[in-house]
């Protein structure tokens, strides 16, 4: 009798791992065939992890995808684990109790992806259950079946060939001011590069106040960091005739970034906030007085004096987004870089704040400020910039000038209907970034 | 106002940033709600007092009891106190660090200020036990007693503090700090030691701070030298239902060693049979519990740095 026991045990090993090995067979010619009618590479649909992963990038969730892919790598390895200890044995047990665990976790991302993949190739969502309990199967007839196409090729879109050429028209750096040189800015991701910039040339004087325009994903933020340093790019950046980003610790207290949100310890004071922010942004050298004297200014300059004992959480939403900005001038920087500054502000609050970002590019600075509502404040500014995603993704600078100028340049009457003309046809605009791009190369070459 | 921009000397250095936070801190103590942390300390203990005080110090099983019932409040109040100390103004930090902040100051601000509550913890953790009449011994292993207790106290909630404060620079969002926690927290009390575990897995006991926490306690109370009594209560009460030979009861004979004046004497002998070599009142033992406990401290504050050190890189 243990013999016979011992022999279905052996079989039904062997059918398990018959099954098992005939499902990934299935999955990986399902997959190797969808990512033939998507433009991913078909050695990808061989690799465990990186198929679940571009299985992902196929749905367009490629954040899913990066956990997809952690997750069944660890799937993979706890239960290789559970193989190294006997049948039956409390480490055995153990290693499967956890690629269960890994294995719910997966199950509920690869519900995620699989949903979003029928919409991709519009299809009932009814398939997503198809797909989380039978993949091999549902691969196999989504990858062999002429039905099943999706409804853009993922790589494809990004069309390299229709993008708009490269200038390669560095400007040359002024003293007073800050120029970039940005021949590109890259990140990679799973191995892969990713082009979020390119071939963004200019120089802003100081005293001049500028508009950052651009659409969804064009790269404002990227730009900003890369400018500042915070994130560095293949570029050149001359602030006041020095190299940003080889004497950066040392210049970044010239900088000022005032992001969107209002990131303030919301139970302290307002004066505590300002004289901390004072004393880790000012030179130690400067005495108390000087530096207390510095601070009332501030305050006083963005009208915070009558709340200085008060907790940052008390203020209205317009002062605290003053607090916001007083923190960076407290320095005195010489360039002052605002992400979205009015969001949230009524109109009068948001004109006021405006006003006082104008008084303070008088004052020699250089201003550079994202909003989305940019007529209502448009005569305060001096200049604008427009960055738009090119046919291949990447952002790049459609205009950099005079107010007045740019309307001449895009044809049109207001800075809304200019970003309509370069955001992609796919978010409701006219999809004619890359012909600004270009247009706006040749004016500078 | 022009400012010297170009030696980097010339602004705020480590030690001076340190003093900001730290300010920053306390005042975030009073403004924060913080101080709750204390008074929540004393009702933990309380509790604790009232549920397995009778037993500390007094008998081997109470004594086991009481002090993996001590490192659990102490991992509590620990985890309670840092957990979102960090996660929760992560943005705050980015932007900061980008102004110029040294994540070591600010990590550094940030265990002094910790090391202030959890001290105070420990001393609240003695005193409401002591209003709970338990009584201590009067000497430790080396030391008085009191010193060595507020000594391990401190050094178990300190290093549960520090590893709540990895955690939180680890994780992105109070959420999942909050999530995280609970789970830190059975590991610890699982992997203590106070449940039987086996042999292969005995070993990860020695990664825990619980299990240190409980062998200094124990190793101070003088726990090999405590009597066990768990053996006689049981019998005690089961002594009627039990019959040995032709009638003479369990009880009967227990009544006897009573009458003999010999109960303490068992009762000691049952305890030097019971006795562990890793709970021996000995220095080795108590360095060893203190030592693993400062290397763990030391450990996660270096990973908190190091984690911290990346902030630059959070998305938006």
């Amino acid at each position: 009798m243990p013999e016979s026991s011992e022999t279905v045990t052996v079989i039904a090993s062997g059918v398990q791992a018959l099954v098992l090995n005939i499902g990934w067979i299935m999955t990986s010619i399902g997959c190797f065939m969808l990512f033939k009618k998507d433009g991913i590479k078909r050695i990808y649909a061989f690799i465990p992890g990186v198929r679940e992963y571009h299985v992902a990038i196929m749905a367009e969730k490629e954040e899913e995808g990066r956990t997809y892919f952690i997750l069944t790598v660890c799937y993979y390895l706890a239960r290789y684990m559970s193989f190294l200890f006997e049948n039956g044995s409390l480490m055995k047990t153990f290693w499967l109790v956890i690629a269960a665990s890994i294995g719910v976790a997966e199950f509920v991302y690869g519900i995620r992806i699989f949903k979003s993949l029928c919409y991709v190739f519009e299809k009932s969502r009814k398939w997503t259950v198809l797909w989380a309990f039978f993949p091999s199967l549902t691969s196999l007839i989504w990858g062999v079946s002429k039905n099943f196409v999706p409804n853009h090729r993922t790589i494809v879109d990004a069309d390299f060939d229709k993008a708009a050429k490269i200038s390669k028209t560095s400007v040359e750096a002024i003293q007073s001011g800050i120029t970039v040189n940005l021949t590109e800015r890259t990140v990679t991701n799973f191995g892969k590069k990713y082009y979020l910039l390119k071939d963004i040339h200019l120089s802003i004087p100081t005293g001049h106040m500028v508009l950052l325009l651009g659409g969804s994903g064009a790269g404002k933020t990227t730009f900003l960091n890369a400018v500042t340093g915070y994130e560095k790019a293949d570029a050149e950046i001359i602030l006041r005739g020095k190299d940003l980003y080889n004497n950066y610790d040392s210049m970044k207290y010239d900088l000022g970034f005032v992001p969107q949100q209002d990131l303030m310890r919301l139970n302290d004071t307002v004066y505590y906030t300002l004289s901390d922010a004072a004393r880790l942004r000012l030179p130690k050298t400067i005495s108390t007085e000087k530096r207390t004297k510095r601070i009332n200014e501030v305050l006083d300059k963005f009208g915070l004096g009558s709340v200085r004992n008060s907790q940052v959480g008390k203020l209205s939403g317009g002062q605290r987004k003053r607090l916001s900005i007083a923190l960076e001038l407290i320095s005195d920087p010489t360039l002052f870089i605002l992400d979205e500054p009015d969001s949230g502000l009524d109109g009068v609050v948001a004109r006021n704040l405006f006003e006082s970002l104008r008084k303070i590019a008088d004052e020699g600075k250089i201003v550079i400020v994202i909003t989305h509502t940019p007529d209502r404040v448009i005569d305060l500014f001096d200049d604008v910039m427009v960055l738009a995603k090119d046919a291949a993704r990447t952002g790049r600078l459609a205009y950099y000038g005079p107010i007045n100028d740019s309307y001449d340049f895009f044809g049109k009457k207001s800075m809304e209907e200019v970003l309509l003309s370069i955001n992609q046809k796919d978010e409701g605009g006219e999809g004619r970034a890359d012909e600004f791009v270009e247009k706006y190369s040749e004016m500078i070459s | 106002m022009e400012t010297e921009n170009s030696i980097d000397l010339n602004y705020l250095g480590r030690i001076g940033q340190y003093f900001i936070y730290l300010c920053k801190q306390f005042r975030m103590f009073i403004f924060q709600n913080d101080w709750k942390v204390l008074p929540m300390s004393a009702v933990i203990a309380a509790m604790v007092a009232i549920a397995v005080g009778k037993g500390l110090f007094v008998s081997m099983e109470g004594t086991f009891q009481a002090t993996f019932a001590l490192t659990c409040v102490c991992i509590w109040n620990g985890f309670f106190n840092s957990i979102q100390a960090i996660c929760k103004e992560r943005a705050i930090i980015k932007r900061e660090h980008r102004a110029g902040l040294h994540i070591t100051s600010y990590v550094l601000a940030h265990m002094t200020y910790q090391l202030f509550l959890c001290v105070l913890q420990s001393v609240i953790t003695i005193v409401v036990l002591g209003l709970f009449k338990v009584k201590y011994p009067v000497t430790g292993v080396f030391a008085p007693f009191a010193f060595e207790f507020f000594i391990t106290l401190f050094l178990i909630t300190y290093a549960a503090d520090m590893m709540a404060l990895m955690i939180s620079a680890i994780v992105k969002t109070p959420m999942a700090a909050m999530t995280v926690m609970p789970f830190m927290l059975i590991i610890q009390l699982v992997f203590s030691g106070f449940i039987q575990l086996p042999e292969k897995l005995a070993d990860l006991s020695r990664l825990m701070l619980s299990k240190w926490g409980v062998q200094g306690l124990c190793a101070i109370s003088g726990y090999n030298h405590l009597p066990a009594v768990m053996i006689w209560n049981k019998m005690t009460n089961a002594g009627d239902k039990i019959s040995v030979g032709g009638g003479v009861s369990v009880k009967d004979i227990m009544n006897l060693i009573e009458e003999n004046n010999m109960r303490d004497q068992i009762l000691d002998k049952l305890g030097e049979a019971n006795q562990r070599a890793d709970f021996a009142s000995t220095i080795d033992n108590l360095f060893q519990s203190w030592g693993f406990l400062i290397w763990f401290i030391i450990v996660f504050s270096i990973i908190t740095v190091v984690f911290l050190e990346f902030v630059d890189k959070d998305q938006r």
